[in-house]
């Protein structure tokens, strides 16, 4: 079965952890993962600038590995990026930023990349809140 | 067509779980995560609410979330892990988050 996944919510909030866990067993499963869409707050754990201390766990880094090990589809709604600060190469030259700081797996692209992930997948599934 | 609604804010603190309720559908199914399962919270009127909901609407808990609250789920609630969550996504036409 093929799923889209969607997150609204910041790093710290449980929901994104629930999100996370969500996409590990939708592949353990042996289901497709269409497409991991960060939308609102959630486009925090696609920023690659914030240090997250030792003896705490990383939520941006898990989903930036996840992303990678597994070459998803990773997008960034790039309204809600650009408004957070979270900007790749392009937009940062584009609107004079000192530095990109979107991690590398993801992609910055417009919400109707949530709408076509919605066409592809059988299912949606969206988390966010606490 | 039956929906998997997917509840994670605290009963005790908003309306959503009421909300809910008065959507469920036969066949539909109610998912509780994070604080939401707080509503099988012994002896609460959330609890009694969720008791009095015809048998054609399943409930379902995600495991660690009721272990991080020490909450036990009664003999009507469905315990999932996230193998489980995700059949449950599969089985239910659509998901619905009340984000």
């Amino acid at each position: 079965m093929k799923f889209a996944i969607a997150l609204f919510s910041a790093p710290h909030a449980p929901s994104s952890r629930r999100a996370l866990r969500f996409a590990e067993a939708v592949l353990a499963g042996g289901h497709e993962i269409v497409r991991v869409f960060f939308y609102q707050d959630g486009v925090y754990s696609a920023a690659s600038t914030p240090v997250t201390p030792q003896d705490e766990w990383d939520t941006a880094a898990a989903w930036s590995a996840l992303v990678r090990d597994h070459q998803l589809d990773g997008v960034v709604c790039i309204a809600a990026a650009l408004r957070r600060g979270v900007l790749n190469d392009e937009e940062a030259q584009r609107y004079e930023r000192d530095a990109a700081s979107l991690a590398k797996p993801w992609e910055l692209s417009g919400l109707g990349q949530l709408h076509e992930a919605t066409q592809l997948a059988d299912r949606l599934v969206c988390f966010g809140g606490p | 067509m039956a929906t998997l609604h997917m509840l994670s804010h605290s009963p005790f603190s908003d309306s959503r779980l009421v909300s809910c309720l008065r959507l469920l559908g036969p066949g539909d199914g109610l998912l509780l995560t994070g604080d939401a399962t707080y509503a099988l919270q012994p002896g609460s009127a959330q609890l009694q609410a969720l008791g009095l909901m015809p048998d054609t609407i399943a409930l379902f808990a995600l495991e660690e979330d009721l272990q991080a609250r020490a909450i036990a789920a009664p003999p009507r609630v469905q315990v999932v892990d996230y193998p489980a969550f995700v059949e449950l996504c599969a089985t239910f036409a659509k998901v619905n988050s009340w984000l």
